[in-house]
């Protein structure tokens, strides 16, 4: 099946050795250089059609999807840990604390301390084990993984000695002897046999280790085997003197979790002191505006995209982890699929978009046709028609893209007091069309505002307006306090975007300066309160919260325009949902049964398309055989559905059949009869092959003892 | 994918459950029995199972080859540090041993059966590592590495699996290719193996490239090891081949309940397991041959004649072997007069001389 191979020669389906050996090298690496044939047949351009696609340089699309990655990759890195930073230092000031009292009530003198024995005699009552609960507040700990190894960094960093366990240390399987090794190996940096707790016991105090905290993190604390949990605790305990360790325990539930695992013993022996992450929400939140919004590095998700993550983020998943590898997937996917993605590289590469125009790939033949047909671009074409003006269009990408986010977030800022997230504003403003940038629609009536609530209170739900026209109707709520922070965010937001951030300047100063004139106002006439003051108070603030309003939106109008009047927006807003879809989650349950209930879609033979929908002989077995089933309830009945098996496929085509009846003559009727037996053992091997076939879907289950002649179905329609 | 299609599939799918469900206890359940059936002889029906032809080959082929196109995508994917999860129905076995051998021979490409019963991923992952090392020698990168180092066969999967996650030097990545075919088979399916599948293939000279056919493939895997480790890139690529070395294994459902055993399966299912598990095998074998009147083979008299010869070391390891024979219902056990439990294998002595014979070849 080389590429050159011929269509009618068959696979080679033979069981070859190799089949029945567990495990062989196909082959080995072949000699390697970097402009080898098979490199460059291998990385063909995404376009394999056109001819002069081979022109581009291999690894060209690699290259740029490796550097947008990593980039976005690290920003992300950065994003969570700064995110984790309070929780940390707290963690740590705990942490030194906690080993100080350790140092000032039990240090050991010297003849005891280097003795192979932990002291359990001495052991004084009230002598516990300090330990942290650090709560995920996520049931998923897959997005953990990486807090937990951020804080054992940002511990080791400040003097600490850390090990991370997760519950695969603590399987009944290795008991606590498991565990120890891993904490041996995590210490020592060398793997012991026979791991003891007296081996860390010398180590501990051989070196300069003696002076640092012992840290002990486990990542997932309800996962636990909880019989080698209590007994690692009760070992510790054992060992608290000699060996200080501190415990630092991530939690998904509540401080109860601890309960449930640990006995009362063991649960005393601890000294708990709590800490909290952010919420998965949180985390969504601040990623999403680091990498979506403010670094403006080019790539980006399209409303389909980003509709199709927030509704999986918020209904299936819940995991900060998917939407990362949907980021990446969709990264991938857009940088081979597009010709021209190379020219994200100039939105991150630090050089800049100088020498753009003369770049030597954007000249190729290819690259030219391709982004003359981008509607975006058609505004830089120049008269002469093949060429395009990179370095404006690129920048004009730029600031329509920085306008655009600095707005968004403004508009987040406001959201935030009520607490409408990033997600549904950002996957909302992608989706919102210029029309509805008009005053009215900003200011929703009574009704919509309604239906808007509504929808906060079951999320998944994306209606057209909802929060922003909540953002924006919030505006008239806020206090002269709030207002006048919300205004200093946006000074902070809008620094670098000539055009917003003056007028926010502006705003700012109005506001001061009528905010003193009512504090005047106010002292002036505060002997005598009437209900006129209260009645001016209220329409200086409503005025004041009008302008605001009315600032915004006029800034909206101004300058959010919609995702497909952005130059170069094809390239850069990746909005394939489907292709996402199938490459992120897969389905198998539901595409396998649809494969054999729609064979005749995937191998299009002549033969078996004509009658579309009705079961015919050439059809494949297995297909046949699997429609037959929908037929039955859960149990299928074996017989039954042999014979249907058996009169669909030796149901002769109309064609033969007159034939048969013509020539009535007692000799072919011998003939016939003869192939009918030989055909028995054959449908009856098709049979069992089809079942067979089924059976490694798992599609079926095979008749037991208790119910011999029946198979029972697993899968239950698409 | 708007909501309301999304909560319209869901409900058409527990209708479809309820209906089925209610099909099947309103109908009144059929008693016809599989024996009903007018069998044929099973030596036939297996003669016929082995001849059988299958339909449309040139359209499967047009199929399989009309995935050509996509081997670039493929390969760009598994270089920007996905694995590769080929689904769909049909025998991917072919498919894709084709793109490791055509578009992926710049690394080097161990094929893993995971439709085998006897898949040892401490072999496996020996061999990958064998594979690194003289990689990494060819290229002069291991100049940093002790030169009289353990050998890898004698090291722990830990350290093996560090050697495979080590940093790539500068200069070119080195990568070993590992193509499991059904990762959701038999020998795999348990969550010790499809941990350190997991974490191979996390590796950092490691790609992977894997195919599924159960349909409740996913639920071998938590979503640490999904989005993290295998990091799968799905592909939906429905073959229609017949599945024909993975359904070896599978006994024909109208093969008299599969309890009789051919020399056919057995010396397979044999050939595919250790040559110790193969002697212990014989051992047995050659005593029932012996006594052919006898009740079998007393269970202690096997571990003593084991031991003599060095095939097992301790009872547990008997006991791993004998669980594995009993699995494919290689050997049966009964009690004799004394209250013994014999060994037996259920075949007649001619079939068992042949299958002596097969095994010593």
């Amino acid at each position: 099946m080389a590429p050159s191979a011929d269509p009618e020669t068959s696979p080679s389906i033979s069981t070859t050795n190799s089949d029945l050996q567990p495990f062989f090298l196909l082959h080995k690496a072949a000699s390697r250089k970097p402009s080898s044939k098979t490199r460059r047949r291998i990385d063909l351009s995404p376009k394999p059609s056109d001819a002069s696609a081979q022109e581009y340089n291999d690894n060209l699309p690699f290259d740029t999807f490796k550097l947008l990655w990593s980039n976005t990759q690290s920003i992300i890195k950065d994003v969570l840990k700064n995110l984790n930073t309070t929780v940390f230092d707290g963690i740590d000031k705990w942490v030194h604390a906690s080993f100080d009292a350790i140092r000032a009530s039990r240090t050991p003198d010297f003849t005891t301390a280097t003795s192979m024995y932990p002291i359990p005699n001495n052991v004084p009552i009230g002598a516990q084990i300090f330990t942290a609960l650090l709560f995920t507040k996520n049931v998923e700990s897959v997005d953990d993984i990486s807090t937990f190894a951020d804080l054992g960094a940002h511990l080791r960093s400040n003097g600490c000695l850390v090990a991370n366990l997760t519950s695969i240390d603590f399987s009944a399987k290795n008991g606590v002897g498991g565990c120890l090794k891993t904490l041996l190996r995590q210490f020592l940096l060398a793997g012991i046999d026979a791991p003891e707790m007296s081996i860390l016991a010398s180590w501990y105090y051989e070196q300069e280790n003696y002076d640092k905290p012992l840290i002990v993190i486990i990542d997932d604390v309800e996962r636990c085997n909880s019989s080698v949990l209590n007994d690692f605790i009760l070992m510790l305990r054992e060992w608290v003197i000699k060996v200080p360790i501190i415990l630092v325990l991530g939690v998904a539930t509540s401080v109860d979790a601890l309960r449930n695992i640990l006995c009362s013993s063991a649960c005393l022996y601890l000294s708990v002191c709590e800490f909290n992450l952010g919420t998965p929400a949180e985390r969504m939140d601040a990623v999403i505006e680091t990498v979506l919004l403010r670094s403006c590095q080019g790539f980006n998700i399209g409303k389909h995209v980003s509709a199709f993550l927030r509704n999986y983020f918020l209904r299936h998943d819940g995991t900060l982890t998917l939407f990362v590898k949907a980021l990446r997937i969709s990264t991938a996917q857009q940088v081979f699929s597009e010709p021209l993605s190379f020219v994200l590289r100039k939105l991150v590469n630090e050089e800049g978009t100088e020498g753009l125009n003369g770049d030597n790939n954007l000249l190729r033949e290819p690259a030219i046709k391709r982004a003359l047909e981008l509607p975006s671009l058609q505004r830089f074409c120049e008269t002469r028609g093949n060429c395009i003006d990179w370095v404006s269009a690129l920048s004009e990408l730029k600031r329509l893209h920085q306008l655009w986010s600095s707005l968004v977030m403004c508009l987040y800022e406001v959201g935030r007091y009520r607490k409408i997230s990033l997600l549904d504003l950002y996957c909302e403003m992608l989706k919102l069309k210029p029309q509805n940038f008009c005053a009215n629609d900003l200011n929703l009536v009574e009704k919509d505002y309604a239906t808007a609530v509504h929808n906060y209170q079951s999320p998944g739900c994306l209606q057209d307006n909802g929060y922003v026209g909540r953002a924006f109707q919030m505006l008239g709520d806020f206090s002269a306090m709030e207002l006048c922070k919300i205004l200093d965010r946006w000074e902070m937001l809008t620094r670098g975007i000539a055009e917003i951030h003056e007028k926010v300047k502006e705003l700012q100063s109005q506001m001061t300066l009528e905010e003193k004139q009512l504090r005047h106002d106010l002292r002036k006439e505060s002997k005598k309160p009437t209900a006129r003051t209260y009645k001016k108070d209220w329409t200086s603030k409503s005025t004041l919260n009008e302008k605001v309003a009315s600032f915004l939106q006029s800034m909206f109008r101004e300058y959010i325009q919609t995702i497909e009047s952005i130059p170069l927006h094809e390239i850069i807003f990746f909005d394939n949902v489907d292709n996402l879809h199938t490459a992120l989650i897969g389905d198998p349950r539901r595409r396998i049964q649809a494969d054999l209930l729609e064979s005749r879609k995937f191998l299009k033979c002549s033969c078996c398309s004509k009658n579309d929908g009705v079961l015919v002989p050439s059809m494949h077995h297995t297909s046949i055989m699997y429609t037959l089933v929908q037929e039955h309830g859960d149990l299928v009945n074996v017989h039954e559905w042999f014979h249907s098996f058996m009169a669909v496929i030796s149901n002769p085509p109309l064609q033969s059949k007159k034939k048969l009846r013509m020539s009535p003559s007692p000799k072919k009727r011998k003939d016939s009869k003869e192939a009918r037996t030989k055909t028995d053992a054959s449908i009856q091997a098709e049979f069992c092959r089809a079942v067979t076939e089924l059976q490694i879907t798992g599609l079926l289950r095979m008749p037991t003892k208790r119910r011999p002649d029946y198979v029972q179905r697993v899968g239950f329609g698409l | 994918m708007e909501s309301n299609d999304l909560e319209e599939e869901e409900f058409g799918f527990s209708r479809n459950y309820f209906l089925a469900k209610e099909l099947c206890s309103s109908s009144k359940k059929s008693a016809r029995k599989v024996s009903d059936i007018n069998l044929v002889d099973e030596q036939e029906l297996r003669e016929a199972y082995a001849k059988l032809e299958f339909k449309h080959e040139k359209e499967i082929n047009n199929l399989v080859n009309s995935y050509q196109k996509s081997y670039a995508e493929w390969v760009f994917m598994l270089r920007c540090g996905f694995g590769l999860l080929m689904y769909g129905f049909g025998s991917k076995k072919v498919l894709i041993e084709d793109f490791a051998s055509t578009a992926l021979t710049d690394y080097s490409v161990v094929v893993i059966n995971g439709y085998l019963q006897s898949v040892n991923l401490k072999q496996v992952t020996v061999t990958l590592a064998e594979l690194l090392m003289e990689q990494l020698k060819t290229q002069r990168k291991l100049d940093n590495h002790p030169k009289n180092q353990q050998p890898l066969n004698t090291q722990s999967m830990d350290e093996l699996i560090s050697f495979l996650d080590g940093p790539h030097l500068e200069g070119g990545d080195s990568f070993v290719c590992v193509v499991v075919n059904n990762i959701d088979g038999p020998a795999l399916r348990d969550s010790e193996s499809q941990q350190y599948l997991a974490r191979l293939a996390a590796c950092s000279h490691i790609l992977m490239v894997a195919s599924t056919d159960h349909v409740n493939a996913p639920l071998l895997w938590n979503k640490k090891m999904v989005h993290t480790e295998f990091n799968w890139y799905w592909y939906h690529v429905p073959t229609y081949a017949p599945y024909k070395v993975e359904g070896i294994f599978f006994p024909p459902i109208l093969a008299h309940s599969g309890s009789a055993q051919t020399v056919k399966t057995a010396s397979i299912v044999l050939q595919s397991l250790t040559p110790n598990a193969q002697k212990v095998f014989k051992v047995v074998a050659d005593h029932q041959l012996a006594n052919p009147d006898g009740e079998g083979m007393p269970l202690n008299n096997l571990y003593t004649v084991c031991r003599e010869r060095f095939l097992v070391s301790s009872q547990i390891t008997l006991n791993a072997h004998l669980t594995e024979f009993k699995d494919h219902e290689l050997v049966k056990t009964r009690r004799n007069s004394d209250g013994e439990d014999c060994l037996y294998i259920p075949l007649t002595s001619d079939a068992l001389q042949k299958l002596v014979h097969e095994i010593n070849q």
